[in-house]
């Protein structure tokens, strides 16, 4: 318990961990019961502003009980540290009940949907248990705050940070918007889908792609066995590239060579692979495959949306190649805002850009097609309470850095 | 330098902690032997330090992408943490449980040889993925240590030979862990807002970070309440199996099927 509060009376009630883990499992079982009376629908947080008036009341409600009736006993209870700690594995708990339920759709009359174990993070205990959570961190915090006192700093920063960013994170999910883009190149759209309803929204802007590219890793060989439908590693356990020179080994079955290497080929009308430009070809490999006695010199190639791909047989074997994986993939795009404003971006995955308060993404591409995909998905992120969450993030680093300075400091003297 | 030369460096680094340990006996009388031991214990960590810098240059990548990879990194930080345990208490014993852990985890790698497979997908690809799984990293090397030492002292209480040195010791490793583990959580928040648009998700790696983020507030909060030492080494012997579901269990949780985070390999 905090020095500053009264001590508390040796044998009363509210000494020890009983009472705050009877509170505790009250306050999740409540939030049982009702999920249980409403088929487990959960709680949908309320948007802008009302969000915003409930945080601004419960944070006035919290100064107003801490610092008016902190000497009650019930009030230092609400606040210390027992009930703290019940609180904390309480939503440890729960915690691990959504960390190990699939938090997807279920049947709707199964038990992990009427309890809604299956969306715990909207659940009524969740949220019974975070706001008495943020209730008792929130006391906490007032009383290390006021009066201020520079030894409390690092307390301050820890407690207040993980308020903030709590409360805001949870409270503001629902002005959170997530969209998404699909792009063809040469195409404009404005027209964004909300996930999972595939809902249409028309966004306040448009963009035009221009052009879709994917960077790959080099293609890889691949020994294929048909009988157990799996490849073989050779012996370094590389999964060997296909670069001109490389020699790969397999012991008791083959040993291959590339010869030559082709990034973008077409096989020609005799069926040799020419070069052709970066988005028409394939790659090819001329590979030299020795087979005990036996040697031969062989195309492969890991084959397109036109062409087919080459595999030679190697004894019970296939020998043929892949494309290597993607390495990067972005969207030339020009961004169009309402006012006639233009810009012109390039979107890479870890890259996103800011455009009029929304984060635009790289998010995906047509899978199937490749590095042939025509297809961009571009993810909308508009996030307005982004801003206090960050604020809360940073103030829980701070803190950490202060603790572990102070830590330091207290293992010297040890 | 790849996993063919593996077999041979893991071994040679496990013969060089073990004549270190051994040489720990005659130690005990003579100065002489004491930095001889210490040399082979130095040695065989150099020898894996060699290992990973190489590996690195061979893979183009940080070799931080896989389980077998995390484990190398073990392997190399935990009896770091031991040795340094040793300079700074003088408790001696916690570097042989370093050294046992980090054996058993070469072991594991050479039993089971990673794939020598270049790729980093692009979400991979970003400035925050070194410091974030660093930070992690030796978070998890400090409260593992402080786990063993928990389980050690509560064996040393049993028996009645209760140690507070070591009991602060191992306080101080599961302070120094939670605040890389607080740097962790945050820096990986911070980017998947890069990466994948929001900075939180509940995706089963994250709520598992959670949580073993909780189960050490919890042990922090108990010794604000001034909390028995003694039991306190019972709640950090266990806490470690909370982060251990959170660093591979999770990948075998039904939960963790679509999961964006789950290590390969
Ligand atoms: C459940 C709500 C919480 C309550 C009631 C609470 C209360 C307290 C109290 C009273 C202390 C003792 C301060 C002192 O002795 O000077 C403390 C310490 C601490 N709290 Fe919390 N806290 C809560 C949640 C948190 C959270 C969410 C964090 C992390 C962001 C946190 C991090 C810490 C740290 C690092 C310490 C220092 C422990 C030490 O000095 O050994 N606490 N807390």
């Amino acid at each position: 318990m905090q020095s500053s509060n009264k001590p508390v009376q040796a044998g009363s009630s509210f000494e020890g961990f009983r009472m705050p883990a009877v509170f505790t499992v009250s306050a999740i079982l409540a939030g049982f019961a009702v999920e249980w009376f409403t088929s487990g629908s959960g709680l949908a947080v309320p948007g802008w502003p009302a969000n915003f008036l409930f945080l601004v009341f419960l944070a006035v409600v919290i100064a107003i009980v801490g610092l008016k009736f902190r000497d009650r006993p019930l009030v230092s209870w609400l606040g210390g540290i027992p009930l703290g700690l019940s609180l904390i594995i309480g939503l440890a708990l729960l915690s691990l009940i959504g960390g190990v339920v699939p938090q997807d759709p279920a049947k709707p009359d199964s038990l992990a949907s009427m309890l809604r174990l299956n969306g715990m993070f909207s659940s009524w205990p969740f949220a019974f248990v975070t706001l008495l959570f943020l209730f008792n961190l929130g006391l906490s915090f007032v009383w290390k705050t006021i009066p201020f006192r520079v030894a409390n700093l690092q307390f301050i920063l820890f407690h207040g940070g993980f308020w903030i960013a709590l409360s805001c994170g949870l409270l503001g999910s629902s002005d959170l918007q997530r969209l998404i883009i699909p792009l063809y190149e040469g195409q404009e759209s404005s027209v964004a889908y909300e996930m999972p309803t595939e809902r249409p929204v028309h966004i306040p802007y448009s963009i035009y792609l221009k052009e879709f590219e994917i960077d790959e890793y080099v293609p890889q060989f691949a020994l294929y066995d048909p009988e157990t439908d799996r490849v073989i590693a050779d012996k370094s356990k590389i999964v060997p590239e296909v670069k001109k020179g490389v020699k790969a080994d397999w012991p008791g079955i083959a040993t291959v060579t590339v010869l030559e290497f082709l990034p973008s080929a077409i096989p020609d009308s005799s069926g040799k692979p020419v070069f052709a430009p970066d988005r028409k070809g394939v790659s090819f490999a001329r590979v030299r495959i020795i087979e005990g006695e036996k040697s031969s010199e062989e195309w492969i190639c890991a084959g397109g949306p036109e062409i087919r791909p080459r595999f030679v047989p190697v004894g019970k074997y296939f020998l043929g190649m892949m494309d290597g994986q993607p390495k990067a993939f972005r969207s030339h795009v020009m961004v169009k805002g309402a006012s006639g404003e233009r810009r012109t971006e390039v979107l890479e995955v870890n890259k996103p850009i800011d455009f009029h308060g929304w984060k635009l993404y790289q998010m995906g591409y047509d899978e199937k097609a490749g590095k042939w995909s025509s297809l961009s998905l571009v993810e909308a992120v508009n996030d307005p309470w982004l801003p206090s969450v960050y604020c809360g993030f940073f103030m829980i680093m701070a803190g950490n850095l202060l603790y572990f300075w102070k830590g330091v400091k207290k293992m010297e003297e040890v | 330098m790849t996993l063919n030369e593996f077999p041979l460096i893991a071994l040679a680094t496990i013969a060089c902690w073990s004549l270190g340990s051994v040489l720990q006996i005659p130690a005990r009388k003579s100065k002489a032997f004491d930095g001889i031991s210490w040399l082979f214990f130095v040695s065989g960590t150099m020898v894996l330090v060699w290992f990973l810098v190489s590996y690195w240059i061979a893979l183009e990548r940080p070799p931080l992408r896989t389980l077998g990879e995390t484990r190398l990194w073990y392997a190399t930080l935990i009896p770091v943490v031991g040795f340094l345990v040793e300079y700074r208490w003088k408790i001696k014993w916690l570097k042989y449980y370093c050294l046992g852990l980090a054996s058993f985890f070469l072991g594991i790698n050479v039993m089971y040889p990673d794939v020598f497979q270049k790729a980093l997908m692009p979400a991979l690809q970003s400035v925050w993925f070194i410091p974030h799984v660093v930070v992690y990293l030796v978070s998890y090397v400090l409260l593992a240590a402080s786990s063993v030492s928990g389980w050690h002292n509560v064996l040393l209480n049993v028996r009645g030979k209760r140690s507070t040195l070591s009991e602060s010791m191992s306080h101080y490793l599961a302070l120094l862990g939670f605040v890389l583990l607080t740097f962790g959580l945050v820096f990986g928040a911070l980017w998947a807002k890069e990466a994948w648009g929001h900075y939180w998700t509940w995706d089963p790696k994250e709520t598992w970070a959670f949580i073993s983020w909780l189960a050490y507030l919890g042990y922090l909060h108990l010794v604000a309440r001034k909390t028995d030492p003694r039991s306190l080494q019972w709640y950090l012997g266990l806490a470690f199996i909370v982060l251990l579901v959170c660093w591979f269990g999770v990948n075998y949780l039904p939960s963790a099927q679509n999961s964006v985070h789950t290590y390969s390999g």
